[in-house]
């Protein structure tokens, strides 16, 4: 029975796997899914203090400090490799925490203060998709059509970026501007999905579709559109199946239906995936035995 | 790096001063801790002025969840008698309890009332639901629990706590006829109390309500989405004018759930704020268990009647 | 009306952490020669060719290509880097890397036209990567893949190219399809600089010669340039090789 509750729940994870799956792919590509993680785990202390400063839990003041914090952390992670002897691994498990952990503190002072427990600040850490309203669905459908557009505004030039950063600052192109772009949307995408299934499984959503994209194309538009049809899929299954009895989370179930995906996709991709690989070699044998 | 370390270190210091009474305790009082606040307002109330007494967990704070911190374990360390509800209400502390209980008198004041007489947890028939305090004919066995034990600690006192105690019974007695001459302001079909989590329970069996919430015993099982939309259900099948928000857990379930009932035509509002697992600020009416059951029971009828 | 020079290089210095990398390169030279840029390892031949394109901010000097200080809205310039910095796993074809010659003229934003295609599908075939053009980038050798690098440059319709080692680890045959063209875009007029690393092709394919190690020791036609004792002074000791001269 399709309406209300599940309906927005639906929609709103749904989106939220399109959003996840493009920007993801991006994320992906450069090779910085890990940054995701730490930004993911970075938006808590982000929330807390919105909430301590504040003393509000509107939603729009939380996803500002979410996405200020989360931002932080990515130039953080930044500055410690270009500054010291650091390579990326180390310095985005540094990062991710500390960050983490000031969040874990702060969280602990929240819930003794007397509005603390009311505020649900509690809930960003494995997310609450089953209370999404009318109201969230907004803010979800604005997210996904801004980084739609985006990315269809900057799909070559980011394509380049990724691929040949030399050539792309040969020609000419604002490498630094287009990173802080895709660094913001990936912050969005963070802050807007962290309420539906957390800042600890967050960095699921962003890596398995893109991964599993990667193993049934060569060409970059298509994978983008796979990986946006993956996260989507993954929010409407994982929500469809959480919903059919009590006491189950939708956040986790999403991503385990996300990790089928990728695994299914890893074994029978036509063109990556092991089974075709492991019949490739067979003919291949057959045809040496032949000749 | 350096200012990472810094807002570390920085917040590290925010904990560790946050509310840390138990180094300004005079020497001559006697030093109790107590876990929630109904059972600290039992336990000022009986000893009177003759005790310190503190309160682990304040007002809005979630008893399941609530870990103790570096300086909470300074305050156990420092008392001479600790009081917790047990049944498994602070389901995260039950080491520290039984590691203090080496020490010193740790007692759980429901945590020996007769079995018989508790509800039993729905999904675990091993455990028993544990919010007693809203059936205010256990919450007297449980005072006098609190009463006899700190008669055996302070012997000195023993009548003027006697005496405190007995007038708090009749306080108590009377609470009760106030409730049950509220309640039949509500017409017996209405008599449905909608929550967050499962604390009311002793509520309903004690004043004839029926009690559903939307989360079980405990504020950190597990709910999801048909857990939502079967209580969006009974609220239209049932035609239920207010659901209730707890101070101490989060709001977005109910609102999300009157959204819901909404979008199926049927108009509910929430009836208040009702006080759980936690009671109101201290200093306040709210603050004190008298007050704070009937803040409850007036808000719970002004709503359904 | 001055006839432009191709390159114009002023007092050219650029230092990482303290050190000189580069110390005051001059440098003037006419338009229509195919380039040599040579010196021994770490003489600053990348860094030089970076600091030519405006891509270290660190630098201090001027530079002029066809008298304007170099901005690629305002030139075009066709440059082939390195290979090492490129993603081999990402999911790109032939066609499509050659197609992002074109990016820098659009502007941002805005789609490639029909004409962009056009003009990449030709670069392509003049490179003889044509049956390519579908191919996943990663699959491609390593000459396949220069020559596709080779072809994006190309795409750019520049009056004058840069190339970074670009015959380093090709083989024969691509190697030779490269100088043919780069001889070919010389003889249409451009100019093209070339860092190279092997001094037994140097005559044979270069009609200038640049020698460099830490500043331009010396620059002008091949064949006054390159002759032993500037070798000498620019490789230092290092120079076995001398007597395939």
């Amino acid at each position: 029975m399709l309406s209300g509750n599940l309906l927005w729940v639906l929609m709103g994870t749904m989106l939220l796997g399109i959003a996840a799956g493009i920007t993801g792919t991006f994320s992906f590509l450069q090779k910085q899914s890990l940054v995701g993680d730490a930004a993911a785990h970075a938006a808590l202390p982000g929330i807390a203090l919105a909430f301590l400063i504040t003393g509000q839990k509107e939603l729009p003041i939380l996803m500002i400090g979410a996405a200020l914090t989360s931002a932080l952390s990515v130039y953080c992670i930044q500055w410690i490799v270009t500054y010291s002897k650091l390579k990326a691994d180390a310095a985005i498990g540094l990062v991710l925490a500390v960050f983490f952990g000031i969040g874990i503190v702060l969280l602990t002072i929240v819930n003794r203060s007397p509005l603390g427990n009311q505020s649900g600040l509690n809930d960003f850490i494995f997310g609450k998709a089953a209370t999404m309203t009318k109201a969230d669905l907004t803010w979800l459908f604005i997210s996904a059509a801004i980084i739609i557009i985006v990315s269809l505004l900057l799909y070559k030039e980011w394509k380049l970026m990724i691929f040949d950063p030399v050539y792309a600052k040969g020609i000419g192109l604002p490498i630094e501007a287009l990173k802080a772009c895709l660094t913001a949307l990936i912050v969005m995408t963070i802050v807007t999905g962290i309420q539906a299934v957390g800042v600890i499984l967050m960095s699921a959503l962003l890596i398995i579709p893109a991964a599993s994209a990667k193993l049934w194309t060569r060409r970059l538009s298509t994978m983008l559109i796979f990986s946006g049809i993956t996260g989507g899929i993954a929010g409407l299954a994982g929500t469809f199946i959480s919903s059919l009895r009590t006491g189950l989370s939708t956040g986790p179930i999403i991503v385990l239906f996300a990790a089928t995906i990728f695994f299914i996709s890893y074994l029978f991709s036509p063109k990556a995936g092991q089974l075709s690989k492991y019949i490739r070699k067979v003919k291949f044998r057959k045809q040496e035995k032949l000749s | 790096m350096k200012r990472c370390l810094g807002i570390l270190g920085l917040s590290f210091l925010l904990v560790a001063c946050g509310d840390d009474n138990a180094s300004t305790n005079e020497e001559s009082k006697g030093n109790v801790v107590a876990t929630t606040g109904q059972i600290a307002d039992a336990v000022k109330v009986i000893s009177g002025d003759h005790l310190a007494v503190t309160t682990l967990m304040g007002p809005g704070v979630d008893p399941h969840l609530y870990k103790a911190t570096q300086s909470d374990l300074t305050k156990l360390d420092n008392a001479e008698v600790i009081f917790y509800n047990g049944l498994h209400l602070e389901g995260q502390m039950q080491d520290i309890f039984n590691q203090m209980a080496e020490e010193k008198t740790v007692q759980a004041v429901a945590e020996n009332l007769d079995k018989n007489k508790l509800l039993e947890d729905e999904e675990d028939a091993t455990l028993h639901d544990p919010h007693v305090w809203f059936d205010i004919d256990l919450w007297k066995e449980v005072v006098d629990v609190i009463g006899d034990t700190l008669v055996e600690e302070y012997p000195n006192h023993k009548e003027e706590f006697e005496a405190n105690e007995a007038t708090y019974l009749a306080k108590l007695d009377e609470l009760k006829e106030y409730t049950a001459g509220r309640i039949v302001e509500i017409p017996s079909n209405q008599r449905i109390l909608v929550t967050a989590h499962d604390a009311f329970n002793y509520f309903g069996e004690s004043h004839g309500f029926d009690v559903r919430g939307l989360q079980g015993l405990s504020t950190d099982s597990e709910y999801g989405v048909k857990d939502v939309q079967n209580m969006v259900d009974f609220l239209v099948e049932n035609n239920i004018k207010a659901i209730f928000v707890e101070s101490s857990v989060s709001d977005k379930a109910m609102k999300a759930v009157i959204e819901g009932a909404k979008e199926k035509g049927h108009d509910i509002v929430i009836g208040g704020e009702l006080f759980s697992d936690a009671m109101g600020a201290e200093g306040t009416e709210e603050g004190t268990y008298l007050g704070m059951y009937k803040h409850n029971v007036d808000t719970i009828v002004d709503s359904l009647k | 009306m001055r006839a432009l020079e191709a390159l114009v290089v002023q007092n050219l210095s650029v230092a990482y952490d303290k050190k000189r990398v580069l110390e005051n390169a001059n440098l003037i030279v006419p338009k229509g020669h195919l380039a040599a840029i040579i010196g021994p390892n770490g003489a600053g031949k990348s860094t030089f060719l970076k600091a030519v394109l405006n891509q270290l901010p660190n630098k201090v000097g001027e530079v002029e290509i066809l008298g304007k200080a170099f901005s690629p809205k305002s030139l075009v310039v066709g440059y082939v880097p390195q290979r090492n910095a490129v993603d081999w796993d990402f999911p790109t074809t032939a066609f499509d890397v050659v197609l992002m010659g074109r990016y820098g003229s659009r502007g941002l934003m805005k789609r490639p036209t029909k004409h962009d295609k056009q003009l990449a599908m030709q670069a392509l075939t003049s490179v003889g990567m044509e049956d390519y053009a579908d191919r996943s980038i990663g699959q491609l050798s390593g000459g396949q893949q220069q020559r596709v690098f080779l072809a994006r440059a190309l795409a750019q319709n520049a009056e004058v190219y840069f190339l970074d080692e670009p015959f380093a680890g090709v083989d024969a045959a691509t190697e030779k399809t490269i100088i043919d063209i780069l001889k070919n875009l010389k003889a249409q007029g451009k100019s093209i600089f070339v860092v190279h690393h092997d001094l037994q092709t140097v005559k044979e394919y270069f009609d200038y010669t640049i020698l460099l190690n830490k500043t331009i020791l010396a620059a002008g036609k091949t064949e006054e340039v390159f002759t032993a004792e500037k070798l000498q002074q620019t490789y230092g000791g290092n120079l076995f090789m001398m007597q395939a001269l």
